[in-house]
Formats: C-alpha cells, structure tokens, sequence
C-alpha cells in the first residue's frame, strides 16, 4: 500500500513540474476528483475499523494474560447504559461534524478524538493560513493536512508526558504556573473566536447569544448544546444570506 | 485480592499503547500523502500545505498538555498505560471518566478506585470505556460515505453559502468554549478576552505589515499570552 502511495506522490510531482498548460490539469481534475472521495473511504474505513480493533486489545489483554473479566450479566448491563448514551449523541456529533470536514478528516478526527477542541480548531486556521476557502476541494485538503499535524503533534506531546509524566506532575502543581493550564479553553477560545468574530462578526451574533442563554439555563452536555448552537447558527446565517448581508469568500479582503 | 493497580501498570499494556500510538501515527503519515498528492493535482503549492501542516502541529500543541494534565489525574485510579492510549485513541477525559464510572456502576460500585474497586471492577469499566466508542466508529465507518453524498445533494451548488455554511458551523461550536467563561466570570473571563485582544492585535498586525508568515502562528502566541496573563492575574487577584 506505502508504495503504491509513493507512486502517487512521484506522479503528482512530475504533473507539477511538468508545464502542462492549467486547461489539461483541469480536465485531468474531474476524473481524479471521484478517485481522491473513494480513496479517502477506502482508506478510512480501513484503518478507522483496525483502529477500533487494536483499543479493544487492552481489555482483552486483561482477560486473556490475567483471566479477569467482568461477571457477564454486569458487562452486558454496562454495555446498555453506554449504548443508550452514547448511539443518539454518536449519531448527532456525526451529522453535525461532517458538513464541516472532508472525509479524510473525518476518519481522522474519529480515530483520535478531542474533535471540538483540537481538530475544528486546527482545520478552521489552517484554512485562514493558507488562504483557501473552507468547503472546497482546497480547503478540504488543507483542513486534512492541519489535522494530521495535529494527530502527530498531540501524540507526541502525549508521548512526551508520559515520559515526563512524574516531573510534569510536580511542575503543574507549582502555584505560579497552574492557573496558565487551567485556562487553555478559554485562552484558545478567546483567540480563535476572536478571528472569526473580526472576519464576520454578522454570523457570530446569533451562536454567541444562544450559548449564552444555554449556559444560563442549566449545566446541559456539550453533545446537546454543540448541534443546538451549530443548527441556531446555521440558520441565522441562511437568514442573512438570503438577504445579502454577510459577504461570502469571494469578496472577503 | 491482589490490588488491581500492579495488573493496571503491567508491561502488557504498555506493549499495547505503543502499538496503538504507532497505528495512530501511520494512519496520520498515511492520509497526509493521500491529500498531499491531490492538492498538487488541484494547484495547492508545496508551501501552503507545508504551513497548514505546520499550523496544525502549532495550534494542538498546548491543547495537548491539557490532555497530559487529565492524564496525571487518571493514573491514581485506572494506573498509566490505559488512560494514557486512551487519550491518544478516540478519548476525551469526560467521556472516559464517564465510562469507567459506569463500568464500576454496573457492579454495584459508585467511586472510581478507592474501597470495593476491584479487579473485576476495574475490567468493567476498561470493557465499557473501549466499547462505548463503538458506535462513532460503526457509523463512520458503513454510513459517512452516505451521509456525505446526501450533504452535498442537499447543499446544492451555491458554493458562497457553503463557505457561509461551513464558517457558521466553526462560530457554533466556537460559541459554546466562549460562553462557558462568559458566565463564569473571573479568571476564566480575563483570559478568554486577553485572547480575544492578542488575536485582534495580531490580525491587526498582519494586514497593516502585510506580515503574511505571522498567520501560522498567531492562534499559538494570542493562547500562550492568554494563559500568560491567566496566571498573572490569578496571583495577584
């Protein structure tokens, strides 16, 4: 598979270093289009199922090495209320993310996790970066970049602490310094929201007022407020570009 | 009963761990050269996708720390290796606690660790934290292909709204981390709007200079000022 993914490679250099004129690269496009979408399936499916598999090893570890296995009845019992959980708000988080990312992103994200705190964020900047737009095959495919440097990044910072991990431990608890890493959310928050918001204050109005008022009513889970906020502020922004008042990519600058 | 925690620290699972995070990084390797290719097919330039590769490696890196942090408080109870490839895998430290503590709930236990957290126990809730994450996976896996096609017949073929479309769905989910210190107030407050201030002098910055490489790493600076600021105005406060 690595080396028939070489040969992509190479051959993609050669159509960038060939001076085909840009009409020949467009057509060639079209066709290549359809086969990127079903790679990125075939690719995802793949791993994102191998993946699964090797988290279940260490459970089964701990029942083939030392024979301890939970009593039956009790899994069964555990595996229903995480079910019950877990099946709506895989289902919503689903259909909420997916308009936002490619596909390979997709398999990306759902193997690694923390999708609203690091791989939204790391795709909407990316996307500002490189000064592509978001929703196209560009945006698409610099969103999927950033994110596999996210996965790299956080993997290894995760490799790092655990080798760290009793220093690191100590240094957290340092009085001067604790308060910093109790605030990364908001820090990060405060700094992207704050681009966006400059970019098109317009489409910030109605999600910030409903998560407010979300807020203020009760201590409700992310995986409720998140698709609430995101379905608010979609339709705030249909609204208002149906009456022309926020300006879209193309006049942006 | 031998205490769980000597089973929970065992090499075992540390074989385990690494064989996850080395899948986990060739899967990264592995789309990065599917979408590399494309975008020099589609008219990217090596050095665009080369700063969207570094953006994303500087936008995670202190978030990931965050992720170090949960860990630290994790090991007392489920030991190292678990939680740590958990964290590395699909996790995110509520929902694992959340499953552990169901796992414990279903055996009649109402704490993580401490008195009558056994062997037995500590298996239930590693089985229903590694299972609950099934159904993001199965779903993923047999209907994103569906969902994707179906998204697009739906947005129809007005690519300015679905710019618009996609910016609103980042400021919805952006909201909800902004609202959050909104109401609380306090320290969280100051950090999240000494964020907000960085980033705009920043933004500022890069259109009055023209200061084009400053992109990358704005998101990076405006947070590490924040949480900055967070801790001198905690210590004064």
């Amino acid at each position: 598979m690595c080396s028939g993914i070489f040969k992509y490679i190479v051959k993609g250099v050669l159509i960038m270093s060939d001076k085909s004129p840009l009409v020949s690269i467009d057509s060639r496009h079209g066709a290549a289009e359809d086969n990127y979408e079903k790679q990125s399936h075939f690719i995802g499916r793949i791993t994102l199922s191998a993946g699964f598999l090797l988290s279940v090893l260490p459970p089964l570890m701990l029942w083939l090495v030392y024979g301890i296995f939970p009593p039956i009845k009790s899994l069964i019992e555990g595996i229903v209320s995480i079910t019950v959980i877990m099946l709506p708000v895989s289902i919503v988080e689903v259909l909420t993310f997916a308009p936002m990312m490619g596909s390979a992103a997709m398999y990306l994200s759902y193997l690694t996790g923390n999708i609203s705190n690091l791989k939204i964020p790391s795709a909407a900047i990316s996307i500002e970066a490189a000064s592509v737009q978001p929703s196209t095959r560009q945006g698409d495919i610099i969103a999927t970049i950033a994110i596999t440097g996210s996965v790299i990044a956080s993997t290894l910072v995760l490799v790092l602490g655990f080798i760290l991990i009793v220093p690191v431990s100590a240094y957290m608890e340092n009085p001067a310094i604790k308060p910093a890493f109790e605030q990364i959310l908001p820090a990060l928050f405060g700094s992207i929201g704050a681009y966006y918001i400059l970019k098109e204050w317009k489409l910030a109005v109605a999600p910030v007022i409903a998560a407010i008022s979300l807020n203020l009513a009760g201590d409700l889970p992310t995986a409720i407020t998140i698709p609430v906020c995101i379905a608010i502020s979609v339709l705030a922004a249909r609204f208002l570009h149906k009456r022309k008042l926020v300006k879209g990519a193309d006049s942006v600058d | 009963m031998e205490n769980y925690l000597n089973v929970a620290n065992n090499w075992v699972f540390y074989v385990c761990a690494v064989v996850i995070i080395l899948f986990v990084l060739f899967q990264a390797c592995l789309f990065f050269m599917h979408a590399f290719r494309e975008g020099l097919k589609c008219g990217l330039t090596r050095a665009q996708m080369y700063k969207a590769f570094r953006t994303g490696v500087l936008s995670s890196v202190i978030p990931s720390v965050a992720a170090v942090v949960a860990l630290v408080a994790m090991v007392p109870v489920l030991g190292l290796p678990i939680p740590w490839v958990r964290q590395v895998i699909m996790g995110s430290t509520p929902y694992e606690l959340m499953a552990a503590g169901i796992g414990a709930k279903s055996m009649g236990i109402d704490s993580l660790g401490g008195q009558g957290y056994t062997a037995q126990v500590f298996a239930s809730s590693i089985w229903v934290m590694t299972l609950g994450s099934i159904w993001a996976v199965a779903i993923i896996v047999f209907l994103l292909k569906t969902i994707k096609k179906r998204y697009t017949r739906l947005s129809g073929d007005d690519p300015r709204w679905k710019q618009i479309l996609v910016n609103a769905s980042f400021l919805g989910v952006f909201s909800i981390f902004i609202a959050e210190p909104v109401t609380t107030g306090g320290i969280p407050l100051i950090t999240l709007a000494a964020g907000g201030v960085f980033m705009i002098i920043f933004a500022l910055v890069i259109t009055k200079l023209k200061l084009d490489w400053l992109k990358e790493f704005a998101l990076t600076f405006s947070m590490l000022g924040a949480m900055v600021c967070a801790a001198v105005f905690s210590n004064i406060l």
